[in-house]
């Protein structure tokens, strides 16, 4: 069996060649986001160019930096005579291949057409380093280290960039030592809770039954989150050597790592990184030589495997995954027993999220001083955070804990589209609330969340601006915990449902003055739901009595809706004639826009308020409620 | 505004189907090497939809039998995930993103312009089982919100309109009008 040091040697050697390349270097980022966009076609279109030019030029997979907004991103190194940092360029879809390389390779060096930014301290001709980019500049990586520059495929690069030394020295340093370390860090749970990592693990440590457990939470089932699935698919290692730290620390030999139905790429480049990790000897039996394990000897024998969800947001409850585990349906149950005494087949298990076994290995490769050496005066580390929503750059990026909500909404999002006002934001999932525009200021750990009756969650932040309807997002909320309730009590799936009706009634024009008293009774009687789900399910329905009282009394006193997104509050209507509206005619799928007598106008009882005719005629056509346009 | 089915109602009666032994024996060879108490049916009834495209009601029992556990227990299970599905997707199936980011950005118009043009719900096929509307959760590609997808390519950020013109490509030359010249007047 091979020591770690062998295995760093070997490694080192196969990524020396793309950390200081002889020759040109193209990478080419591909990763769910990317993908979406065309990178796979790109990376062929890259692959195809260099060979048809018979360019001295290497081609490379990556992952991905995080940077959505600028997908398909294509990193060149230049060759090494030029002695010119790489450079990132944005944008690049296949058809663009051919003159990017151009530009590159035999035009000026660099294409001004489409850089985004130099990898590097310096900028270059104009194009600025990327630590200066708004999105970067209020970053710290340290878990994205490796995002978008190394191939996640490959193994070696992970280990030549110190991966698996965590592993190294935690079988150095023993269970005990390595708890130590973890609570001496203030590493906690990133998957919602907030719970410390270490004091999980040594539940588990005190378990004596056996076998144990090890399961990775990568269900993340928020939508508008993803910073667990760019992590898995572009640095796929840091969860898997998290894993085995927490095995070595808790005397546990068997791990799942439970990934959502909706996340195919996570899937594939997981069970790939454990394969490669068993060839290495990182899993299995005697893992870096240290020996056999079991009664007689001191060697430590750790597996893991890759399941995948089918579709069900309460699988992500630690309960409700467990129970999915157990080939049942995926239904939380009432703790205790919590899973460190009883959990996956009733034997004792710890169910962490993917980042906070990502962190572990941070922690034991450069300690719990360094890694405690960013964050807020009570909250440590970092944190990853997704931005979607009315923002003009959407992706995924790593910031200290406690860094003002605002830098990365506003700095690093951009805010919302020219033109438009930032409203809200949701934190963290459905169930997390919704913080109003005044409060962007605060900062990203858990007590101002918590303070105002919402949850920080798991780093998801939705963007909503002013051309966006409160009560429109808050009905969304609901259908979504009500359409995902598990059924098992009728506190929850009632409650829903009941909630539902109410606010959809309101939203339609035929709300009662009783209706927000049956809100406020349904937000209580919540609370007594068997888990978190039903309970949080009336988070931003409350956030909405907070601070958006003045938009749900206009829909329910006056009957409109001043974002005018409501459909049962809003009429379409010609309000002049224009030559476009032949356009308008064509595009209706209802045949709503009816041209007669040398006029047109619009059918309201065929009309499904679909803003198509507004599209073709938008000086023609008018969205109007009771009070005009 | 949503009209999705309830999770119950998505259920097909289980029913044997007539000449189904062959059937029956690929889908005991598909499940062959998993056992119970492995957190394995799920991986079972993935690999009968990748097979099949949905998980046929004859493979409930084989499933119950390879499990250990009831016919009940194992529908009851498959009834839960909604990605599970029980009976075969239309020729095409048009997916609908329901994510936040995608709502903000004005999904719900473009959902209830393609159950107009399609001239099915959600959730639901037309009658000849040509087209079907599905709904999706987020995965995260919240940069081409609002978003379709059909057969694994993503379509946006994506106008009501473009999204009214590809359904009608979609529904071949036949059903949809030829689109009139555009004016000069600016659009959107
Ligand atoms: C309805 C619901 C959904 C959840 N979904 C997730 C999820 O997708 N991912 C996750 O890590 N935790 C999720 N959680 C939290 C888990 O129950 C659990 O607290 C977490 O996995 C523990 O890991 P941590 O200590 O590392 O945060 C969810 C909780 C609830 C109530
Ligand atoms: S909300 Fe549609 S992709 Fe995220």
């Amino acid at each position: 069996m091979s020591t770690y040091g062998e295995l760093r040697r070997a490694a080192d050697a196969a990524w020396a060649p793309l950390a200081n390349p002889p020759r040109a270097l193209i990478k080419v980022g591909v990763a769910t986001c990317s993908r979406a966009v065309g990178a796979e076609e790109t990376l062929a279109a890259v692959r195809a160019e260099v060979a048809a030019r018979g360019l001295e030029a290497d081609v490379m997979l990556t992952g991905c930096w995080g940077l959505c907004y600028a997908e398909p991103i294509v990193e060149i190194h230049p060759p090494q005579a030029d002695r010119q940092a790489p450079v990132l360029y944005q944008r690049v879809t296949a058809d663009k291949v051919p003159a990017l390389l151009d530009q590159a390779f035999t035009g000026p060096g660099v294409s001004a057409e489409y850089t985004l930014a130099v990898v590097g301290e310096q900028g270059l001709a104009g194009v600025p380093p990327l630590a200066a980019l708004d999105f970067f500049r209020i970053q710290v990586r340290r878990l994205m280290a490796n995002c978008g520059v190394t191939d996640p495929e490959n193994i070696d690069h992970y280990i030549a960039r110190g991966g698996y030394e965590g592993l190294s020295k935690a079988l150095t340093l023993g269970p005990e030592r390595v708890i130590k370390e973890l609570l001496d860090s203030g590493l906690w749970g990133r998957g919602g809770a907030a719970f410390p990592t270490g004091r999980k693990w040594d539940f588990l440590r005190g378990s004596a039954r056996k076998p144990k457990y090890m399961i990775c939470n990568a269900d993340e089932g928020d939508p508008g989150s993803f910073v667990n699935r760019n992590l898995m698919e572009s640095d796929p290692h840091l969860i898997v050597e998290g894993m085995i730290i927490g095995g070595l620390a808790t005397e546990a030999d068997y791990g799942y790592i439970y990934i959502r139905d909706e996340y195919p790429l996570p899937v594939a480049r997981m069970r790939r990184a454990i394969e490669q990790a068993r060839e290495k000897g990182l899993l299995g039996k005697d893992i870096l030589g240290s020996g056999e394990a079991g009664p007689t000897g001191g060697g430590f024998a750790f597996d893991l495997e890759v399941v995948r969800g089918a579709g069900s947001y309460v699988c992500g409850e630690e309960t409700g995954l467990i129970a999915s585990l157990e080939d049942r349906r995926g239904m939380p149950k009432i703790r205790p027993p919590f899973p460190a005494q009883a959990g996956v087949f009733a034997q004792p298990s710890n169910v962490n999220n993917v980042e906070s076994y990502a962190n572990a290995p941070l922690v034991l490769r450069h300690g719990a001083d360094w890694w405690s050496n960013v964050g807020s005066e009570n909250h440590k580390g970092t944190k990853m955070f997704s931005l979607s929503g009315q923002v003009q750059r959407a992706g995924v990026l790593e910031a200290p804990l406690g860094t003002k909500m605002s830098d990365v909404v506003m700095v690093a999002g951009g805010g919302p589209p020219e033109g438009r006002r930032l409203k809200a934001v949701q934190p963290g999932g459905p169930l997390s609330g919704i913080i109003p525009a005044s409060d962007v200021d605060i900062p990203l750990e858990p007590e101002p969340f918590r303070e105002r009756g919402m949850f920080m969650g798991s780093g998801g932040l939705v963007v909503i601006d002013d051309s966006n309807c409160i009560l429109d997002l808050c009905i969304y909320f609901e259908w979504f915990a009500e359409d995902e309730s598990c059924g098992r009590c009728t506190t929850c799936f009632a409650g829903t449902r009941r909630m539902l009706e109410i606010l959809r009634r309101i939203s339609s024009g035929r709300g009662r003055a009783a209706d927000l008293e049956l809100i406020r009774l349904l937000g209580e009687i919540a609370r007594n739901a068997n888990c978190v789900h039903g309970q949080a399910a009336p988070t931003a329905v409350m956030s909405m009595f907070r601070f958006f009282d003045d938009e749900l009394q206009e829909h329910l006193v006056r009957r409109r809706c001043p974002a005018k997104a409501c459909r049962g509050l809003i009429r379409y209507e010609v309000a002049r004639q224009s030559e476009r509206l032949p356009l308008a005619e064509e595009i209706c799928p209802t045949r709503a826009v009816v041209h007669e007598n040398g006029s047109y106008r619009i059918d309201q009882e065929k009309c499904v308020r679909c803003d198509a005719c507004r599209e073709q005629a938008p000086y023609a056509i008018a969205v109007v409620d009771e009070f005009g346009p | 505004m949503f009209s999705q089915a309830s999770h119950n109602s998505r259920l097909a009666a289980v029913a044997p189907l007539a000449g189904s032994a062959g059937l029956s024996a690929r889908v005991q060879e598909l499940i062959n090497d998993l056992r119970p108490d492995h957190a394995d049916l799920l991986t079972a009834l993935h690999r009968i939809q990748h097979e099949y495209g949905y998980v046929p009601p004859e493979a409930v029992p084989l499933l119950a039998g390879q499990f250990n556990t009831t016919p009940a227990i194992v529908f009851g299970t498959i009834d839960f995930y909604s990605e599970v599905r029980t009976a075969p997707p239309a020729e095409e199936v048009v997916e609908w993103c329901s994510g936040p980011a995608c709502l903000l950005k004005g999904s719900l118009r473009i959902r209830r312009a393609l159950e107009a043009e399609l001239g099915c719900g959600m959730n639901e096929a037309t009658g000849d089982g040509r087209w079907e509307l599905r709904l999706v959760q987020c995965d995260g590609t919240c940069h081409l919100a609002p978003l379709l997808r059909h057969r694994g390519r993503y379509l946006g950020p994506l106008s009501t309109s473009e999204a009214i013109r590809f359904a009608r490509a979609l529904k071949g030359p036949a059903q949809a009008a030829p689109a009139p010249e555009p004016p000069g007047e600016p659009g959107t």
